[in-house]
């Protein structure tokens, strides 16, 4: 008898949890699709494949692409990832500009680069999405030339790229 | 000697009766009980806070774990902050306390579970329990283990329970 009223309690709380959670995650803006974008081989890692769409195709998602670019030498390749990282190992020549850190940075930043300065964003691969922030918060302040390197710093020191 | 050993064998009993009032006492004291629910709400009600707040930050930390899915993923980030929401409310104001310590350890057991086999394995990833923002900051799972197996203990209190449980609003529903 206790047991059954106890598995009724448990259906009703687990129900109005479940409902509620989906009520609050369908109605705020910050909810996630049901279905997220979870395989590693398929692109970097979100809980919001659906709005992401505007960053996919500023995506380099092969890290020859990446070296073609760099070769060329005209590209600036930009850190996002923490100051510390970066000192321990970055691609050659990228700048650092931690996107935790973006907001007292980016005047410097601006002051060097112009506009049109072609960039290329990384951070610590697929599983990290702040090169994707990064990329957006450079196209915010008015760079329009940036794209993704998804496979970042790890991605490209496992090709065996020269590092420094 | 054999009176002073039937002493000592009578103190022990006494001993025993003594520690079997004591846990009674323990299980069966309607402050502790409260004060218990108290805790764990309130834990549980903060925890969820920080999920609730950013789900796509909660969901990396659960792809993070590793043992999940990938498409239940999502639904877990979703639903899990809610499920320690409403069961850490019941518990404070007390509508289905028991159950409601019933769901709480429920979690715990998978927290401890996960937390468990990513220690044993040397799965490095980011607790997230109580906050998802700050990406990279491992806190030790050591501790967020041991804190969780007390909870759980706290929690048993709350279902073992059999008096009368103070100020529940429940009451006044099932009544």
């Amino acid at each position: 008898m206790v047991i059954r009223k106890s598995i009724k309690e448990i259906i009703i709380l687990v129900s109005v949890s479940v409902a509620l959670a989906l009520v609050v995650n369908t109605l705020s803006p910050r909810g996630i699709a049901l279905v997220g974008q979870w395989d590693i081989t398929k692109g970097v890692i979100t809980a919001n494949p659906a709005g992401d769409a505007a960053g996919q195709k500023k995506e380099i998602d092969s890290v020859a692409r990446a070296k073609t670019l760099f070769d060329k030498g005209d590209v600036l390749f930009v850190d996002a990832r923490s100051q510390n990282q970066y000192g321990n190992g970055h691609i050659p020549g990228a700048v650092s500009l931690p996107v935790g850190q973006f907001e007292e940075r980016i005047e410097s930043f601006l002051n060097r680069y112009p506009p049109e300065q072609p960039i290329v964003t990384y951070c610590s691969g697929r599983t990290c999405e702040d090169s994707h922030d990064l990329a957006q918060f450079l196209s915010d302040v008015g760079f329009n030339n940036v794209r993704i390197f998804i496979d970042g710093f790890p991605g490209w020191e496992a090709e065996g790229y020269p590092i420094e | 000697m054999f009176g002073f050993l039937s002493t000592d064998f009578r103190a022990g009993k006494r001993k025993d009766i003594q520690l079997n009032k004591l846990r009674q006492s323990i299980k069966n004291n309607s402050w502790i009980e409260l004060a218990v629910r108290w805790i764990l709400g309130l834990t549980f009600i903060y925890a969820s806070y920080h999920k609730i707040i950013s789900p796509s930050d909660f969901a990396k930390i659960v792809y993070g774990y590793g043992l999940f899915p990938e498409i239940f993923i999502n639904l877990i980030a979703i639903v899990i902050p809610f499920l320690e929401l409403i069961a850490g409310l019941a518990l404070i104001i007390g509508v289905y306390p028991r159950s409601a310590a019933m769901i709480i350890n429920a979690l715990l057991l998978v927290f401890v579970t996960v937390l468990a086999i990513n220690l044993i394995r040397g799965h490095e990833f980011d607790c997230g329990c109580f906050s998802a923002g700050q990406s990279g900051y491992a806190s030790s799972s050591e501790v967020t283990l041991v804190r969780d197996v007390i909870y759980f203990i706290l929690g048993i209190q709350v279902v073992l329970f059999e008096g009368h449980r103070r100020s529940c609003f429940g009451r006044i529903i099932s009544k």
